[in-house]
């Protein structure tokens, strides 16, 4: 205690009583606050318009491919929640996290809001000058667009132009795509995108195929799922096994997880085959021709899966019919990949389940809506186009190549050589960053649009063409849709064609009102009510044409996958989370901060290790590590995980951004900055899986922010508890 | 000593520092009291539109100068107060659908007002609402709902009834439990009349209201916490 000083006992004292005195002053005055904000108030609002009261507009949710319909309530003029349109034939009123948090890609704080030429703030009138001025030094095969997938009068519009300016260089690209499924599917069942009916199968066995998280449609699949999972149905509670290197969503759902060695999936399906063969199973010829020399010890041997699973797998399959298999990207992501697929693919054939549970879908009517979907065969199209400097003019829409494209393809110095790159961007991304013009893109809640889901769900050659209408008014003047922009320079090109429509929403409309009979309009005598009935549903059912190719006979020579590397012993198997997905959405904090629902892990990325790998390897969780591939390196957490194959690491796609915008920016690693240049060799996909790394110690540590566990806490029995997880007892891959 | 007095004084100092920040609140109580002027737009007289239609001056040449007020229904203007939370301001499109036929005061300075908003000026901003500042702005986290004070007060209560006479006392006592009275002179829109504090509220709903017109059963208001707190 100091002579004349305050000491502590004096300290707190006052610190005691002054806290009570503000206290107590503090009650009573946290009371209204008279003139601080307006009242809502109207000159002339319509008669539904009341305060307080929700108005709900149908619309079209963008945040992912699947296309699902959705219902917007707007309070006040301002859109507060989204839901499903329990009209849908593809979300039935549902809808997942991604899709409620597209408020958030509304609301987002880092929306750019104006145009920018060269980092300067420009009018409309600059830009599109500024394009009209580039183009006319551009020939057609000069001019390239890249945009993810596009579909409904958006894609129409662009055909129109890239027509206008005699361009055929429209490259579609997106980073996570089915494109193998596509291509396997076309050759294998003859049609692109079947219907594939989980409520319809006794049985599910699944490779990797994550339908409950993020593969293709997950909404839709979650209801079948949901149907699939009830013991009321006539065909009683039906049976999922997943079968994946890494477990997911679906597989933590599953009623058996096996873990394969990855890229054995095509191994595991001809032997099924053979097993089923053997078990009395009439096999068609091709399939039994095929998975002839796959006997199950030679494929337990290759994939790891016990002998005994093997034929468990096979009674099940015999037992249970309809059954169906599917392929998902965790068997398709390999240089073998579309072999893989097409042994799955020959195994549904095997068990008769094509055209019991796989469906033949119907397409558009309207083969100019259809939806363009692509690959990285067409980035890498466009990465040699632009390394060779062949195009003046470079578009970008909806898509973001310079983040998500593999280091190896040096995407970023081949893009800065086009002569002009324009990004039509919502966010200032990695993309529009680079680019010399940005044009500002509405929010789907602003945005005039149609589109055509790809995966369509429903009966028969039912189909649908979905409409997109603003929620509200736009947040920020000076933002536009893609339509709108397609238009303003459409008007450039064809001005005789175009002038005559005001905005997209002017052409959308006669565009409709044009097919109406067509549409389904027929009964609606006038114009006006085919348009309100439209908007109102924003759904516009039609008959589908059903067009089918004749499935191949295939016998898939399977070829074995790559051996490991000594140096990188480790297969990466980057995830696919089921809310920040290809990384697009990783600037909507909800996403972020909604836990991973295996890890539990939040606003982070991670690394997840076997139990017994980690040991091996002396990591502990939350051990900061090197992921080194022959590509690069990045550093992340490490997280103990016994759902994933000893000799496979997994990663989180669609973090470790640098640009976007303040949540996005900085927050984990970006895996697809280490993945190698290995690519399908059927379809010339990327192979997702095909990267080897090694795992190395840093000597940091921190502590993993999640819900799951004894979270934080001291760090000095920490190795401890990480060497309790990794007992024998939680080995999965051994157990199941 | 000295260590003992400077305690003293710095609590001392405290007190009268938070105290004298507690004496500018309004604090908790069941009378009238005025709130702080809110700067309107328009100075909008209350008093004269819903005000008691007493004759001030049967033979004065200014028919604004005849009659108190006109006493319009509240509900006529503010139309959500039954069927949703908020009462709401009247549609500019409201206040000129009477003005444009009332010729007496179309020159009034604050009609003339009113009708720059609606007609803009020099052809631009037409129909432009009148930005009013809220003054019964409660906090964020309470919830006050309309709707239901008005359906349980005026509507079960039989205060309809009262109305069919023509005037508008059944809904003018309703409303001026928490806006004060109206018809009340020099009533205008610039300040909240009620404390409008927890305190106040509840000193309400603790008390036995009627639930119906005969008045023989009766109830107090909620009394949870998750009423009115979000």
């Amino acid at each position: 205690m100091s002579e004349n000083g305050f000491n502590r006992r004096d300290f707190l004292k006052t610190l005691g009583w002054g806290g009570t005195a503000v206290a107590l002053s503090g009650c009573g005055n946290t009371s209204i606050e008279d003139g601080a904000e307006f009242v809502t108030s109207y000159s002339e609002p319509a008669d539904y318009v009341i305060p307080s009261i929700g108005v709900y507009y149908n619309s079209t949710c963008a945040q992912c491919d699947a296309g699902c319909n959705i219902t917007g309530r707007v309070r006040e003029g301002r859109v507060i929640k989204l839901e499903g349109n329990a009209a849908s034939a593809i979300n039935h009123g549902k809808t997942c996290g991604l899709g409620q948090a597209g408020v958030q890609a509304h609301y987002n704080p880092d929306r750019v809001t104006q145009p920018k030429l060269n980092g300067q703030t420009v009018t409309w009138e600059q830009a599109l000058a500024a394009i009209s001025e580039k183009l006319a030094g551009a020939s057609g095969a000069e001019v390239a667009f890249l945009t993810g997938g596009v579909s409904g009068h958006v894609r129409a519009l662009l055909d129109n132009y890239l027509a206008a300016l005699g361009s055929r260089e429209h490259f579609v690209y997106e980073a996570v795509s089915p494109a193998v499924e596509r291509a396997v599917n076309t050759k294998m069942y003859g049609t692109a995108m079947p219907r594939y009916r989980i409520d319809k199968a006794r049985a599910v066995v699944s490779f990797g195929a994550d339908f409950l998280g993020a593969w293709v449609s997950p909404v839709n699949f979650s209801q079948q799922y949901a149907k699939f999972r009830k013991g009321n149905r006539p065909e009683g509670r039906g049976v999922l096994v997943q079968i994946e290197p890494k477990m997911t969503l679906t597989g933590a759902n599953a009623d058996r997880w096996i873990a394969i060695r990855p890229g054995t999936e095509g191994i595991l399906a001809l032997g099924l085959i053979n097993a089923l063969g053997a078990a009395g199973v009439a096999v068609p010829g091709d399939a039994a021709a095929a998975a002839k020399d796959y006997t199950t010890e030679r494929v337990s041997a290759e994939t790891g899966v016990s002998a005994d699973q093997i034929g468990r797998l096979a009674t099940l399959l015999k037992e249970r019919t309809p059954s169906l298999v599917l392929a998902g990207s965790a068997a398709e992501g390999y240089a073998n990949g579309s072999q893989n697929a097409e042994a799955i693919a020959l195994l549904n054939r095997a068990l008769g389940n094509v055209g019991a549970t796989i469906e033949t879908s119907a397409s558009t009517p309207f083969p100019q809506l259809a939806p363009r979907v692509g690959n990285r065969a067409a980035l890498t199209a466009l990465n040699d186009g632009l390394a060779a400097g062949k195009y003046k003019v470079v578009f970008t829409c909806g898509t973001n190549p310079v983040y998500s494209a593999p280091a190896s393809l040096k995407f970023a110095d081949n893009y800065a050589k086009a002569g002009f790159k324009v990004a039509l961007a919502q966010y200032l991304d990695e993309t529009a960053q680079a680019a010399d013009l940005v044009l500002p893109l509405d929010s789907a809640m602003e945005a005039w649009a149609t589109s055509v889901p790809e995966y369509m769900g429903g009966e028969g050659n039912y189909t649908q063409l979905s409409v997109t209408q603003p929620l509200m008014e736009r947040l920020y003047a000076d933002t536009r849709s893609t339509g709108d922009i397609l238009l303003a320079l459409l008007k450039q090109r064809s001005p005789d064609e175009y002038s005559g429509f005001e905005d997209f929403y002017a052409y959308l409309r006669s565009a409709l009102l044009a097919n109406k009979t067509a549409l389904g309009g027929a009964g609606e005598a006038d114009d006006d009510v085919f348009w309100n009935v439209t908007l109102s549903q924003a759904i516009i059912p039609l008959q589908g044409v059903v067009s089918k190719s004749a499935p191949q006979s295939a016998a898939p020579a399977l070829s074995a996958p790559a051996a490991a590397d000594a140096s990188y012993p480790l297969r990466l198997i980057p995830s696919v989370s089921a809310s920040i997905r290809d990384g697009r959405h990783a600037n909507e904090p909800w996403l972020q901060e909604s836990p991973d629902p295996l890890t539990t892990i939040v606003w982070d990325s991670w690394v997840e290790i076997h139990p017994k790998k980690a040991a091996e390897l002396g990591i502990v969780e939350g051990d900061i590590v090197d992921v080194t591939s022959k590509s690069g390196t990045i550093q992340t957490q490490a997280y103990i995980f016994p759902g994933i194959h000893p000799d496979a690491v997994s990663m989180p796609l669609g973090y470790g951004h640098t640009a976007m915008g303040r949540y996005a920016k900085g927050t984990g690693a970006n895996v697809y900055s280490i993945l190698d240049a290995v690519y399908d060799k059927d379809t010339g996909e990327l192979a997702l899986n095909e990267t080897s790394v090694k795992i190395s110690k840093t000597d940091k540590r921190v502590i993993i922010v999640k819900e799951e566990g004894p979270a934080g806490g001291s760090q000095v029995n920490r190795a401890k508890i990480a060497v309790k997880v990794s007992a024998d007892k939680v080995d999965l891959s051994k157990e199941v | 000593m000295h260590r003992f007095l400077r305690l003293t004084i710095l609590l001392a100092g405290m007190f009268v520092a938070t105290g004298s920040h507690a004496a500018g609140q309004p604090f908790t109580g069941t009378e009238d009291q005025l709130g702080p002027e809110v700067p309107q737009p328009i100075e909008f007289p209350h008093n004269r539109h819903a005000g008691k239609g007493e004759v001030i001056d049967s033979g004065a040449q200014d028919p604004t100068q005849k009659y108190v007020g006109m006493e319009i229904n509240c509900m006529y203007c503010h139309t959500y107060a039954r069927r949703s939370m908020v009462s709401g301001i009247p549609p500019l499109r409201k206040c000129i659908g009477c003005h444009q036929s009332i010729e007496s005061v179309r020159e009034a300075p604050r009609i003339k007002k009113l009708f720059e908003y609606w007609e803009g000026t020099d052809g631009k901003d037409a129909q432009k609402p009148v930005p009013w500042l809220k003054v019964h702005d409660l906090p964020d986290f309470v919830r006050f709902n309309h709707e239901r004070h008005i359906q349980r007060f005026y509507f079960q209560q039989g205060k309809v009834t009262q109305d069919e006479a023509g005037g508008n006392d059944g809904i003018r006592e309703v409303c001026s439990y928490c806006h004060g009275d109206i018809a009340a002179k020099n009533a205008t829109v610039a300040r909240r009349q009620k404390p409008i504090t927890m305190g106040w509220c509840a000193n309400c709903h603790q008390k036995d209201h009627a639930v119906d017109a005969t008045g023989t059963e009766t109830a107090r208001g909620p009394n949870d916490c998750f009423t009115c707190h979000k």
